[in-house]
């Protein structure tokens, strides 16, 4: 009798053993792209989150409905009012966009913006740490590629989209993420690095120069565009705290708290027209 | 031998798909919730207890693949570690006596941790990275886990014993 008929299970151990000794092997050379098995396993399982993020939704809203109602009167004036104000601001920043150029510059400059914007609701976080990514439900049936840019409800700067893209799936690199990068600069005093992540609530500006001067607490950072996946001009975050870094004397050490927060992270929007859509 | 491998792949299947399930509603219910609790760590321990050590590797590998294609860490490492977790459950629960609440409960906490454990050593290991433990939170996780997955047997032997009366 041979071994493996005695021990059938010790047999169907070491050759998951080897399978998944395999699996992490291979991906060396593959880097940050994900295997085609990878992206089997996302799309297979992947509508199962869709249906378990839907219910729990559709509970919750028939729960809230019945208090919604109670208030609607009192939020539709509130609503009007704003609405007032915003189409107020909308004027106003056209007149300032119609002194920079032409009107047939401005057309077609307010023109590249139509249409560039999926909403899209979060059906999912990272299921390690939820503070790397979280998955989407429009996928490349709707229009959405790797390397978009993905903001909250507030246009705030949330990540990046990244594989495994599906037909209506899409995970999303959070800017928190350890392994995130994005070219940032400060409103204010023009201090401009990159923003990576550290897998937690903040982030953290690097390579800006300890030699210079200026930036506080609670500046605004803004995305630079020179990185050719974000967008210029979308808000980042605010500076938490900024100090000499001991480790390294060249560079300053400066914490950054992003806006996006998972309470208002329901919906976002998906730039597909931006510097990295459709890579 | 074969008939019954492909029959446990495809309750492993299914066992993955409810495990896919009960993350997809933490997950909705707050992303802290993923942090406390691993739900493929509870469906792993409680399959592998009920249905032995091949079933056990075999759905570890399927939740554990899962788990990962639902993260931006190492492909493989929590199908690793979840292999290992499952096979490891079902091999000793068949050698030792874990149906009291108590030492089912800590059973289940010693193999839940012995998983965190090789899950932060391997990621450490492969990412020549230090591992974000959130704070120290994360070591909450086993400690959920096991009371979560004795939990479910408890309720199970209450569900049987009612039902054993009443016929």
């Amino acid at each position: 009798m041979f071994f493996w008929q005695r021990r059938p299970s010790v047999v169907v151990l070491a050759g998951l053993v080897v399978f998944h000794a395999l699996l992490i092997s291979l991906q060396v050379p593959q880097g940050a792209e994900k295997s085609v098995f990878e992206r089997g396993i996302f799309f297979v399982y992947s509508p199962v989150q869709r249906l378990a993020a839907a219910t729990v939704r559709g509970i919750g809203s028939l729960w809230h409905s019945y208090f919604d109602l109670r208030g609607v009167r009192r939020e539709n004036q509130k609503l009007k009012r704003e609405n007032f104000f915003l189409n107020q601001d909308i004027r106003f920043l056209e007149d300032r966009l119609g002194l920079a150029g032409s009107e047939a510059e401005l057309r077609a400059s307010l023109a590249g913006f139509e249409g560039t914007l999926v909403a899209a609701r979060v059906i999912g976080v990272d299921s390690a740490n939820p503070h790397q990514s979280i998955i989407i439900d429009k996928g490349s049936f709707d229009g959405v590629a790797k390397d978009m840019a993905v903001c909250d409800r507030t246009g705030a700067l949330v990540g990046r989209t990244i594989a495994p893209v599906g037909l209506k799936e899409t995970m999303v690199q959070l800017v928190t993420d350890k392994d995130s990068s994005v070219s940032v600069r400060s409103v204010v005093a023009g201090l401009t690095g990159a923003m990576t992540g550290r897998s937690t609530a903040v982030c953290e500006l690097r390579y800006v120069l300890a030699s210079l001067e200026g930036g506080e607490v609670g500046e605004e950072l803004r995305t630079t565009g020179f990185d050719k996946i974000y967008p210029a001009g979308i808000r980042v975050g605010v500076i938490q705290s900024l100090e000499k870094d001991e480790a390294s004397p060249i560079f300053r050490r400066i914490i950054v708290k992003p806006y996006f927060g998972f309470d208002r992270l329901d919906v976002v929007a998906v730039l597909t027209k931006g510097p990295g859509g459709g890579g | 031998m074969r008939e019954t491998v492909l029959g446990d792949v495809v309750r492993a299947f299914l066992g993955t798909l409810l495990a896919v399930l009960v993350y997809s509603l933490a997950g909705a219910g707050g992303p802290a919730l993923l942090v406390v609790f691993n739900a493929f760590s509870v469906v792993v321990l409680y399959f592998s207890v009920r249905r032995g050590e091949v079933f056990g590797a075999i759905l570890g590998t399927m939740c554990g693949l899962a788990q990962d294609a639902f993260s931006l860490g190492v492909f493989g490492v929590a199908g690793l570690t979840k292999t290992l977790l499952g096979f490891w459950t079902g091999y000793i629960s068949r050698r030792i006596d874990v149906v009291p609440f108590g030492r089912n409960a800590l059973f289940l906490l010693v193999m839940a941790v012995l998983e965190m454990l090789l899950w932060v050593l391997l990621t450490a290991i492969i990412r020549l990275k230090a591992v974000n433990l959130q704070g120290g939170i994360i070591f909450v996780q086993p400690l959920v886990t096991a009371v979560l997955a004795s939990t479910l047997f408890a309720l199970e032997r209450r569900f049987e014993a009612r039902n054993s009366r009443g016929a």
